[in-house]
C-alpha cells in the first residue's frame, strides 16, 4: 500500500510540558483513519498539523506526493467539518456549501449535488439556524466535500448530537465517506466511535502514537498497557491474583471482562455487586488479596455474596512501567 | 397586587413617562406647526444649508470614527505585542470622559493659541498663529477623536465573540486572508459595525461643544437653534428643532434596520481566535510604535488640560510653554465660596437628577421588568428609551417651551427661569442609560428568586428589599455612574436652561474662556475630568 498521507516526524511543541510528537503516519489513499486519545491527547493537534491551522515545529506533511509543511490552508485542498460545524450564520445553505467553489455561485450544480449526497436535497435557502443539529452536520459536510479536497478532516463532528442519533449518523457518515472515496481522517474520544467508523485507529497518548491498527488488533493486541486500558473495558491486576493468573515478576495483568469465567476451580473470591444488562450481566468479583474483577457472564451465573471461582481465558501481560 | 390594581399603575406610569418625556415634544411640535416660523423656515436658504450641514458633517463623522476605530480594534485584538493591554484599555479613556471636556482640551492643545500651534509657529518662525482650528474640518477633527472609541469597542466586542472556526473554515475552503476578511469577518461583524455607526450618528447629530466652540461662521443645526434663540426668534428656534427632531429619528431608523442583531445568534459555541504575535521583527516595531504613538495622541489633549490649569492668569503670552506653573488656580477655587459655586451646583444638580432617573427606572423595572402581564412593557420601554433618539438641544428647547406658561390644566406649569428645570433636564436625559441598565439587570433575574423569598415567608417588600435590590446593584451603579457624569458634565441642555442661581461648570468654564482665564478654565475641566473618572470608577466596581 502506497501512502497518500504522509506525517514524517511531526513534531509541535506548546511549552515545555506540552508538545505533540514526534509523529509519523502512513495513509494510504480512500483509508478512513481514526485519531483515538482522551482529551489533552494531541488528536486535534495533528489534525490541525494536517489541515495547516497550525505549523508544526519539524517534521513534513505530504499529500500526494505533494510537501505541503508550508502551504496555508487555503490552498491545501483540505475539507474540514469543525466540531461545532463553524457554519456561516449569515449565509444560507447553499451559500455556505458554495463558499468554497470559487466565483460560481449557489447556482453551480456541485451545490445541489452534494446537499443531495447528505439527504439534504432543496435545503439550499434554507437558513441555518433553523436546521436540526443533526442537518447543521450533514451541510458542514457537504460543504466541507463541494471544492472536491483532497483529504477530509473531522473534529468530533458527532460529539453534539444526541446519543440516540450518534450511532444511526456514524452508519450512514461512514457510508457516504466509503462512496466518496476520500481520505479521511476522523478525530474522537469514543472507543465505539472509532471502532464503527474507522478502517484504522491511531491511539494517542500524551502526544504520542501508542498504537495504529485495526480495532481487532487493537483490542486483541493491545501494544501498551495504556491502550489495554483505554481500549475496552479491562481488570488491570498487579500481585498475587495476577501471578495466579499468569503474571511473570515485576509484570501488569490485564484480563477483559468476557476473559473471565465463573468456574468450579480457579481464583476464590467473592460476588459483590452484580450489574444486569439484558443478554448478560457484570459480576464484580472480590478475591482475597482485596483485588476487585469485573466478569461478564450470564444473567444467571450468581448471585451477590454466592463464593466464586475465576477462570481467565485469556490475558495480557505488560511490563511495570515505571513512574 | 390585584391585577387591576397591577395595570391601574402601570396606566398611571405610563403617563407619567408620556408626560415628562413626549408631552414637551409634542407641544413644540405643534407650536411650530402653528407658528408661521415654519415658512420663514422654508424659504430661508440658510436654513436648509444648516441642516444639511448637520446630516453631512454626522455621516463624516461616522466614516472618520469608522476609519480610526475599525482597524485600532483589529490590532489590539488580533496582534500581540509589548504594551498591548495597558494601551487597548488607554485608548478607550475618551468614552468616559465628558465631551465637554474632550473638546476645551482639544482646544488648548491643537487650538490656534494652543501648544501644536505655538511650537509650529516658534519652529518655522512666523508672525502669526500657523491655523486657525475652525469650520467644518476642525469639527470633524474633534469628533473623529472623540467618536472612534464607539467603533473600537463595539468592534473589539464583536471580534471577541467571533468563532475561530469560522474563520478556519473559511481557510479550509480556499479562501485567503483578504477574501476571509471580506466575505466572513466583516459580514458577521455587521451587528457591532452598525451598533457602533448608529451611535456615532445619534452623538455626531447631537453634538453641540464641538460645534459651538469650533464651529466659527460654520453652523450645524444644534448650534443654529441656540444662536435663533438667543436673537429672540423663539418660534424659529422651534422649527428648528423639529427639524433636527426629524433627522435624528430618521437615523435612527435608518441605521436600526441596518442593524438585524438576529445574526450573532451564533450556531456553536466556539472561542475567540487566538491573538497573533507578530514574528516579522519590523511589522512588529511598527504596531507597537503605532500603539504607543496612538495612545500618546489621544491622550495629549487630556494631559494639556492638566498643564494649562497649573499656569496662572496673565503669565502665559507668547512662549511655546508656559513658564510659571502654580497651583494658584486650584487654591482661589477652593477658597473663594463664588469660584466653587458652579462645582457645587453641578454636582447637585447631577446628583439629584440621577437618584431621580434611578428610582424611576426602579419603578418601570419593578412594573414591567419580568413579571407577566406585558401590558404597557413595549410603551414604557420606548419612552424610557426616547430621549436617547433626540439629540439634547431638542429637549432643552422642548422643555423650555412646556414650562413657560402657567396652565395646570394641561399640565404646564412655569419653571423657567427657577433652578429646577435644569436638574428636570438633566433628569429626563439620563432616563434612557438607567432605564436600559435596570430593565436588563431586572431580565437577568432569575423569576425562581422572587418565588423562592415567597415561599420562605418574604412579603412583597422585603422580596425587594432583601433580594432584588441587593441583585440590582451593579446594574444600578452601572446606570447611575453613567448617568452622573453626563449630567455632571453636561453642556447642551445648560447653555440653554441655566439660571444665574444654578450656572453649572460648563457654563463657568465658557465664561473663563471668554474673559481668557485659562487656567481656571483648565481647572474646573480637570476637576471634571477626574470626578468623571472616579465616578465611574466606583460605578464599574461589582
Amino acid at each position: 500500500m502506497s501512502a497518500f498521507v504522509t506525517l514524517d516526524g511531526v513534531r509541535k511543541q506548546w511549552s515545555h510540558t506540552v508538545a505533540v510528537g514526534p509523529l509519523s503516519l502512513e495513509i494510504p489513499r480512500g483509508e478512513i483513519l481514526v485519531l483515538l486519545g482522551p482529551s489533552g491527547s494531541g488528536k486535534t493537534t495533528v489534525l490541525r498539523l494536517l489541515g495547516g491551522f497550525e505549523p508544526p515545529d519539524a517534521g513534513r506533511i505530504v499529500v500526494a506526493g505533494e510537501d505541503v509543511t508550508a502551504v496555508p490552508p487555503a490552498r491545501r485542498r483540505c475539507g474540514m467539518v469543525f466540531q461545532h460545524y463553524a457554519l456561516f450564520p449569515h449565509l444560507d445553505v447553499g451559500e455556505n456549501v458554495a463558499f468554497g467553489l470559487t466565483g460560481r455561485g449557489t447556482n453551480d450544480p456541485k451545490v445541489a449535488e452534494v446537499l443531495a449526497l447528505v439527504g439534504l436535497a432543496g435545503f439550499e435557502r434554507r437558513r441555518v439556524q433553523e436546521l436540526s443539529g443533526g442537518q447543521q452536520q450533514r451541510v458542514a459536510l457537504a460543504r466541507a466535500l463541494a471544492p472536491e479536497p483532497r483529504v477530509l478532516l473531522l473534529d468530533e463532528p458527532l460529539s453534539n448530537l444526541d446519543p440516540s442519533l450518534r450511532e444511526r449518523t456514524r452508519r450512514e457518515l461512514r457510508a457516504l465517506i466509503k462512496r466518496v472515496g476520500i481520505t479521511t481522517i476522523f478525530v474522537t474520544h469514543e472507543q465505539e466511535e472509532a471502532f464503527d467508523l474507522g478502517d484504522r485507529v491511531a491511539v494517542l497518548q500524551a502526544g504520542r502514537l501508542e498504537q495504529l491498527a485495526t480495532a481487532d488488533e487493537l483490542y486483541e493486541h493491545p501494544a501498551s498497557l495504556f491502550v489495554a486500558t483505554f481500549v475496552g473495558r479491562a481488570n488491570v491486576l498487579r500481585g498475587k491474583t495476577a501471578q495466579v493468573l499468569g503474571a511473570g515478576p515485576g509484570q501488569v495483568l490485564v484480563v477483559r471482562p468476557e476473559r473471565l469465567t465463573l468456574a468450579d476451580a480457579g481464583v476464590p473470591g467473592v460476588v459483590r455487586e452484580r450489574r444486569y444488562t439484558g443478554a448478560a450481566a457484570f459480576y464484580l468479583v472480590e478475591t482475597e488479596p482485596g483485588d476487585r474483577l469485573e466478569v461478564l457472564a450470564r444473567p444467571e451465573a450468581a448471585r451477590v455474596g454466592d463464593r466464586v471461582y475465576l477462570e481467565a481465558v485469556r490475558v495480557l501481560t505488560f511490563p511495570e512501567e515505571r513512574a | 397586587m390585584n391585577a387591576r390594581l397591577g395595570l391601574a399603575a402601570r396606566a398611571a406610569f405610563t403617563l407619567l413617562l408620556a408626560w415628562l418625556v413626549l408631552y414637551p415634544i409634542v407641544i413644540v411640535v405643534h407650536d411650530a406647526a402653528e407658528s408661521d416660523a415654519l415658512a420663514t423656515f422654508v424659504s430661508r436658504p440658510g436654513e436648509w444649508r444648516v441642516l444639511w450641514a448637520s446630516v453631512w458633517i454626522s455621516v463624516a463623522s461616522v466614516a472618520l470614527a469608522a476609519a480610526i476605530g475599525v482597524p485600532l480594534a483589529f490590532l489590539f485584538e488580533w496582534l500581540d505585542f509589548p504594551g498591548r493591554k495597558t494601551l487597548g484599555s488607554l485608548i478607550a479613556l475618551p468614552a468616559v470622559l465628558p465631551p465637554f471636556v474632550g473638546v476645551i482640551a482639544f482646544l488648548f492643545l491643537y487650538g490656534e493659541s494652543g501648544f501644536v500651534a505655538r511650537a509650529v509657529q516658534r519652529l518655522l518662525g512666523l508672525g502669526q498663529a500657523p491655523w486657525r482650528l475652525q469650520g467644518a474640518g476642525a469639527i470633524l477633527l474633534v469628533h473623529a477623536y472623540s467618536m472612534y472609541v464607539y467603533f473600537y469597542l463595539f468592534t473589539r466586542a464583536g471580534l471577541a465573540k467571533l468563532d475561530a472556526s469560522m474563520l478556519e473554515a473559511a481557510q479550509a475552503l480556499g479562501a485567503g486572508r483578504w477574501e476571509t476578511l471580506r466575505r466572513v469577518t466583516l459580514p458577521l461583524l455587521r451587528p457591532s459595525l452598525a451598533g457602533a455607526a448608529l451611535l456615532v450618528f445619534m452623538t455626531a447629530v447631537g453634538s453641540f461643544s464641538a460645534p459651538y466652540v469650533f464651529g466659527g461662521g460654520f453652523r450645524v443645526m444644534t448650534t443654529q437653534i441656540v444662536a435663533t434663540k438667543l436673537n429672540g426668534e423663539l418660534p424659529l428656534a422651534m422649527v428648528e428643532t423639529v427639524a433636527l427632531a426629524l433627522v435624528a429619528v430618521l437615523g435612527f431608523g435608518l441605521l436600526r434596520r441596518t442593524e438585524g442583531d438576529d445574526i450573532l445568534t451564533a450556531l456553536g459555541k466556539g472561542t475567540a481566535p487566538r491573538r497573533r504575535p507578530i514574528r516579522r521583527a519590523g511589522v512588529r516595531t511598527f504596531a507597537t510604535t503605532a500603539g504607543w504613538v496612538f495612545a500618546v495622541v489621544l491622550l495629549l489633549p487630556h494631559l494639556t488640560l492638566v498643564l494649562v490649569s497649573l499656569v496662572p492668569y496673565g503669565t502665559w503670552t507668547t512662549e511655546t510653554l508656559p513658564p510659571v506653573l502654580s497651583l494658584v488656580n486650584y487654591r482661589r477655587l477652593f477658597s473663594e465660596a463664588e469660584r466653587l459655586r458652579p462645582l457645587v451646583n453641578s454636582v447637585w444638580m447631577a446628583a439629584a437628577s440621577t437618584c431621580a432617573a434611578v428610582a424611576l427606572a426602579l419603578v418601570a423595572g419593578a412594573l414591567v421588568g419580568r413579571r407577566r402581564p406585558w401590558q404597557f412593557r413595549g410603551p414604557i420601554e420606548a419612552l424610557l428609551a426616547l430621549p436617547w433618539a433626540l439629540p439634547g438641544t431638542v429637549f432643552a428647547l422642548a422643555l423650555l417651551t412646556t414650562f413657560s406658561t402657567h396652565d395646570p390644566l394641561t399640565l404646564r406649569w412655569v419653571l423657567v427661569g427657577t433652578t429646577v428645570l435644569l436638574p428636570l433636564a438633566y433628569f429626563v436625559r439620563s432616563l434612557p442609560v438607567t432605564g436600559r441598565a435596570v430593565l436588563a439587570g431586572y431580565r437577568q433575574l432569575d423569576p425562581a428568586l422572587d418565588e423562592a423569598a415567597a415561599s420562605l415567608g418574604a412579603g412583597r417588600w422585603a422580596t425587594f428589599r432583601r433580594v432584588t435590590l441587593p441583585l440590582l446593584t451593579p446594574a444600578l451603579a452601572a446606570g447611575g455612574s453613567l448617568a452622573f457624569v453626563a449630567a455632571l458634565g453636561d453642556f447642551v441642555t445648560s447653555i440653554v436652561l441655566y439660571t444665574p442661581d444654578n450656572r453649572p461648570i460648563s457654563i463657568e468654564i465658557m465664561s473663563s474662556l471668554r474673559v481668557s482665564e485659562l487656567g481656571v478654565a483648565a481647572g474646573f475641566g480637570v476637576i471634571l475630568m477626574v470626578l468623571s473618572a472616579v465616578v465611574l470608577g466606583v460605578g464599574a466596581r461589582r
